[in-house]
């Protein structure tokens, strides 16, 4: 299947949605971890899965160790969150949070899913409550949730993802990031959604020019 | 004569939601720009009486324009119009002279009051 690139407008309309939603998840972080929180200017791609890897450590930057979790979300939108950490502020987090010796491994891990989950449901919690005022959705316009699970600790950003194991053969990329500096914290949250999620959100998109 | 104002934001979308939330009996002549860089150029060219700026750009943000305004007497009312919506963002947009600070998505009402708050219409 080829697939249409979204146009400009289209990217745009799609970046100011994510970038609002975004601010959201950024004040929820900024909340748990009481520190100021960067916000990136969103990051869009439409993709064919095989260039993920590659895409990825593009986005994430190449030689960085990270960790990811990934949370699945299903029901208006289908798609997979996947959170990305830097590996400084993996080790940082604990500390971010509040805890005072340093944490066994799977004290970390459960770190990182508390964290994922809050950036993950934020986000597209921002992002629904404005598709449901522009859209006329007939009917509840609702998501719900994996459990977040942890899929990479301490791996290459390239490595994050193995390509012959997502079923899908495009997929659309939103990236933000939110960093806090003098903590050397970076986190990234990517959203990536199948093709037919992808003719989903251009409705949508055009939905939302249409509006204004 | 008309008022200048400014709609300073990287998204087309989000400057045209903004004008299309403007009180529409409001006399102004509408300028935008897509970064800092362009909205410190049309600030130099007397096109911000009024400036609504965006935070989060590229190029130079909107921080960043608040700092070189300074720097260049701060003569433009500044609302700043952001998807940060943490107190903190709040407090240091004010602390460089912004006169306020409205959140995204914006709404009608919301910047209506705000402008008539602040005596602008």
């Amino acid at each position: 299947m080829t697939l249409a690139a979204l146009t400009n407008d289209q990217r745009d309309a799609l970046q100011e949605l994510t970038n609002i939603a975004m601010g959201q998840a950024g004040s929820s972080l900024a909340t748990l971890l009481d520190a100021f929180v960067d916000l990136s200017v969103p990051r869009i791609r439409v993709v064919e899965v095989v260039e993920l890897p590659a895409t990825l450590a593009e986005l994430v930057g190449k030689n960085n160790l990270v960790s990811a979790v990934r949370q699945s979300f299903q029901g208006y939108l289908r798609g997979e969150a996947i959170i990305i950490f830097g590996e400084p502020g993996t080790h940082a987090l604990a500390d971010l949070m509040g805890y005072e010796a340093e944490l066994a491994e799977s004290g970390q891990a459960e770190l990182l899913l508390d964290v994922a989950n809050v950036l993950s449901g934020a986000c597209l919690g921002g992002m629904m409550e404005q598709i449901r005022s522009f859209t006329d959705t007939h009917g509840p316009a609702e998501l719900s949730f994996s459990m977040p699970s942890i899929m990479a600790r301490d791996v290459p950003a390239q490595a994050i993802i193995d390509p012959q194991k997502v079923q899908w053969t495009h997929s659309l990329l939103l990236e933000v990031n939110f960093t806090i500096k003098d903590r050397n914290f970076v986190a990234h949250l990517t959203m990536l959604m199948p093709e037919d999620g992808i003719e989903k959100i251009r409705g949508i998109v055009d939905e939302f020019i249409a509006a204004f | 004569m008309s008022l200048p104002i400014l709609v300073v934001d990287d998204s087309a979308m989000a400057r045209k939601m903004l004008i299309k939330s403007l009180p529409p009996e409001w006399d102004v002549n509408i300028s935008q720009a897509a970064n800092g860089i362009e909205a410190m150029v049309a600030y130099r060219e007397g096109k911000a009486a009024v400036m609504f700026l965006d935070l989060n750009m590229p190029e130079m943000d909107g921080y960043q324009v608040l700092e070189a305004l300074r720097q260049e007497d701060m003569n433009s009312m500044v609302i700043v119009v952001s998807a940060d919506i943490q107190p903190i963002a709040q407090e240091r947009v004010m602390s460089m002279g912004a006169i306020a600070f409205v959140k995204k998505p914006i709404s009608f009402d919301m910047l209506n009051s705000v402008l008539k708050q602040y005596g602008v219409i």
